[in-house]
C-alpha cells in the first residue's frame, strides 16, 4: 500500500489537526478503501487543500487508490482555479464542505468536513506512471505544474525519513500548506515513518499554534517562518519536546542562520537547513546539524539517495572538489516535467532522473554546497551583471527593508514598501553596482507578494 | 501628528484602507487577508512609531483594532 500505511500498527496516531482530533493509521487504511468505492480508476480529481484531516484522507485515498489529484490550495485564487478547471477538466472535486455549494456539482459523499463532488467531465488520458499534480513551488500565480510518478513521492519520503532518521515516535509540526512541495513531503516522510502529523492550518500568530508546537518534536519551516518564530522570541521559551528544527524554501540570512545554529548547540537541540525544488518532490540537500555553525548557509551535501554536481561555465560537470556553477542533482525523486495542459497528462518521464536546477552554487573543498544566486536572475546592462538577489541582499542589509528586483536589460527595477527609500535607493544601488542612476526605476508597492508559504513570487 | 492619527495611518497602510473603515468590528475575523505577514508588519510598525518592543503576548493579541488600543494603553501610549 501507499508508504505503507497497512503496516503501520493500525491504533498509532497518524495525525491531529486543529479540530484537536487523532486520526489512527487504521482509520486512514479504511478511509482509503471506502474512497476508492465511490471512483473509477485513474480518475482526475481536484483536490482543493486546507492543512486538516479532510484534506490529508483525500490525498492518502487518492495516492492509495490510483486517483490523480491536483492539489490545489483552497483559497486559490478563483480565476485561477477556473483556468485550471478548464484546461485540465477533472471529473472529482474532494473540497471542504463550506465549498461545496459555491462549487455547484453533485454531491457523492462526504467525509471529515470534506465533500466528493462529481462535475460529470469525460476522463482525460493520462499516462500511467502519473499519480501527482502540484502547482510549481507552492505558488498560486501559475497553471503550470509539476507531474509526479509514484517512486518521486515514495524515493523523497524515504530520503527524507532517513536524513533525519524519522521514527514512529516523530510528533512532526505541519504547518506548510499540503499544495505546497515541501508541505507535502513533510507529510509522506512522515507517515512512512509511522509519526504523528501535527497538522495546522493556523496562523503562527495564532495560540493555537504555540500550544501545538510546544507538542511537536521538529518543526519545519521557510525562511518567513523563523522569521517569526525569532520576533516572537521563541529562542526563550521552553520547548522541552522540540529536538529538530529544519528549513527550506529559500536562503536564510546569515545572521538569521547563525541565530538558529546557535540556538540549537545552546538548547541541545538540532538546526538542520536543506535545499528543494518543487521539480525533485521537495527536498535535494541537506547540512548536517553538526556542521551548522561551522559552514553558515550551506546546504551542505545530497540527501541519501542523491547526487550533487556543478557544470561550470565551461560546461564541465564536477562532482567533488572546488567549483562553482549550475547546480545539478541526481535522484529516484526527479519529477516527471511539467504539464501545461491537459495534452501534458499523457507525457512520461521527461528527466530522466537528472534535474539542472538553473541555481548557481559553489562547492567549498569539504564537499559543502552554497546556493549563491540564480541562473536566470541577472541583467546585464551595459555589460554590467547586476544580479537581483544580490542587489537585494545589499538593500536588505543596509536597510533592514523588504524588497524585490526584476527588470530587463535597460533598466533595474525595486519594488520597495517603504516610501523612504524611494529616494535613497537609486544612489545607493549605483554606488554598490556601479550602474547608473538612470537606469534604476525604484517603484513604492504595497506589498511584496508572496505565496501563501511565505515565499516571495515573481511579480 | 497624534498618537491615534499614527495608529490609524498603521492599520490604512497595512491593509490599504481609509480610516473610516477602523473600528471596534476591524479584526482578524472581518478583515479579509489578515494573516500572519500583515499582523507581523503591523506590530513593527507600532512598535516603530511608537518606540516600544511589544511582547510576543502582545503580538498574537494583535488580532483587532481595538486590541491594539489596548495593548498601546498597557505601554502608556495615549490615545
Amino acid at each position: 500500500m501507499f508508504l505503507d500505511l497497512d503496516k503501520k500498527e493500525r491504533t498509532r496516531i497518524a495525525a491531529i489537526d486543529d479540530s484537536g482530533e487523532a486520526l489512527t493509521y487504521g482509520e486512514l487504511c479504511d478511509f482509503a478503501a471506502e474512497f476508492r468505492r465511490y471512483l473509477p480508476e485513474r480518475a482526475l480529481l481536484f483536490l482543493l487543500s486546507e492543512n486538516c484531516h479532510g484534506s490529508l484522507l483525500g490525498y492518502v485515498g487518492c495516492l492509495a487508490g490510483g486517483i490523480v489529484p491536483l492539489i490545489l490550495s483552497a483559497r486559490t485564487e478563483e480565476s485561477l482555479y477556473a483556468s485550471l478547471r478548464d484546461l485540465y477538466k477533472p471529473a472529482y472535486l474532494w473540497a471542504p464542505e463550506a465549498m461545496a455549494e459555491t462549487l455547484g456539482y453533485a454531491e457523492v459523499f462526504r467525509a471529515h468536513g470534506y465533500v466528493l463532488l462529481a462535475t460529470g467531465n469525460a476522463p482525460v488520458a493520462m499516462h500511467p506512471d502519473l499519480v501527482l499534480l502540484l502547482p510549481t513551488s507552492g505558488s498560486t500565480g501559475s497553471p503550470k505544474l509539476v507531474r509526479h510518478s509514484l517512486r518521486n513521492i515514495e524515493a523523497n519520503a524515504d530520503n527524507v525519513r532517513r536524513l533525519f532518521g524519522l521514527t514512529g515516535g516523530e510528533k512532526a509540526m505541519a504547518i506548510l500548506p499540503m499544495h505546497y512541495t515541501m508541505g507535502l513531503s513533510v507529510v509522506a516522510s512522515h507517515l512512512l515513518a509511522g509519526a504523528t502529523l501535527l497538522l495546522s492550518g493556523r496562523s503562527m500568530l495564532d495560540r493555537g499554534f504555540w500550544s501545538m508546537l510546544k507538542e511537536a518534536t521538529s518543526f519545519t519551516g521557510i525562511p518567513y517562518s523563523y522569521e517569526l518564530l525569532m520576533k516572537m522570541r521563541f529562542t526563550r521559551m521552553d520547548l522541552p519536546r522540540l529536538e529538530v528544527i529544519t528549513q527550506g524554501g529559500g536562503k536564510l540570512t546569515p545572521e538569521m542562520f547563525r541565530a538558529l545554529a546557535e540556538y540549537a548547540r545552546d538548547k541541545g537541540k538540532k538546526f538542520i537547513a536543506t535545499y528543494g525544488q518543487s521539480e525533485c518532490t521537495a527536498r535535494m540537500a541537506y547540512l548536517p546539524a553538526e556542521l551548522a555553525l561551522e559552514k553558515t548557509c550551506s546546504i551542505g551535501f545530497a540527501e541519501p539517495g542523491g547526487q550533487l554536481s556543478i557544470v561550470d561555465a565551461d560546461g564541465v560537470e564536477t562532482f567533488e572538489g572546488e567549483a562553482t556553477g549550475e547546480l545539478v542533482y541526481r535522484g529516484e525523486n526527479v519529477t516527471l516535467g511539467y504539464a501545461y495542459g491537459v495534452e501534458d497528462l499523457q507525457k512520461g518521464d521527461e528527466n530522466h532522473g537528472v534535474m539542472h536546477t538553473g541555481d548557481l552554487a559553489r562547492r567549498d573543498a569539504d564537499g559543502c554546497y552554497f546556493i549563491i544566486g540564480r541562473l536566470k536572475r541577472f541583467l546585464k546592462i551595459f555589460g554590467l551583471r547586476i544580479g537581483l538577489d544580490e542587489v537585494e541582499d545589499l538593500i536588505k542589509q543596509e536597510y533592514k527593508a523588504d524588497c524585490y528586483c526584476k527588470g530587463d536589460d535597460e533598466k533595474l527595477v525595486v519594488l520597495v514598501t517603504d516610501s523612504a527609500l524611494v529616494d535613497a535607493l537609486p544612489g545607493f544601488i549605483e554606488e554598490k553596482t556601479h550602474l547608473f542612476h538612470k537606469n534604476i526605476e525604484v517603484r513604492l508597492v504595497d506589498a511584496i507578494l508572496r505565496n501563501e508559504a511565505g515565499s516571495v513570487i515573481d511579480q | 501628528m497624534t498618537n491615534l492619527e499614527a495608529l490609524n495611518g498603521i492599520f490604512c497602510e497595512v491593509f490599504s484602507v481609509d480610516a473610516g473603515a477602523l473600528g471596534s468590528g476591524f479584526d482578524n475575523r472581518s478583515v479579509e487577508g489578515w494573516d500572519s505577514v500583515r499582523q507581523l508588519s503591523l506590530a513593527t510598525a507600532v512598535e516603530e512609531c511608537f518606540d516600544i518592543m511589544l511582547d510576543p503576548e502582545d503580538i498574537l493579541e494583535l488580532t483587532s483594532y481595538d486590541n491594539a488600543r489596548t495593548i498601546l494603553a498597557r505601554y502608556e501610549i495615549e490615545l
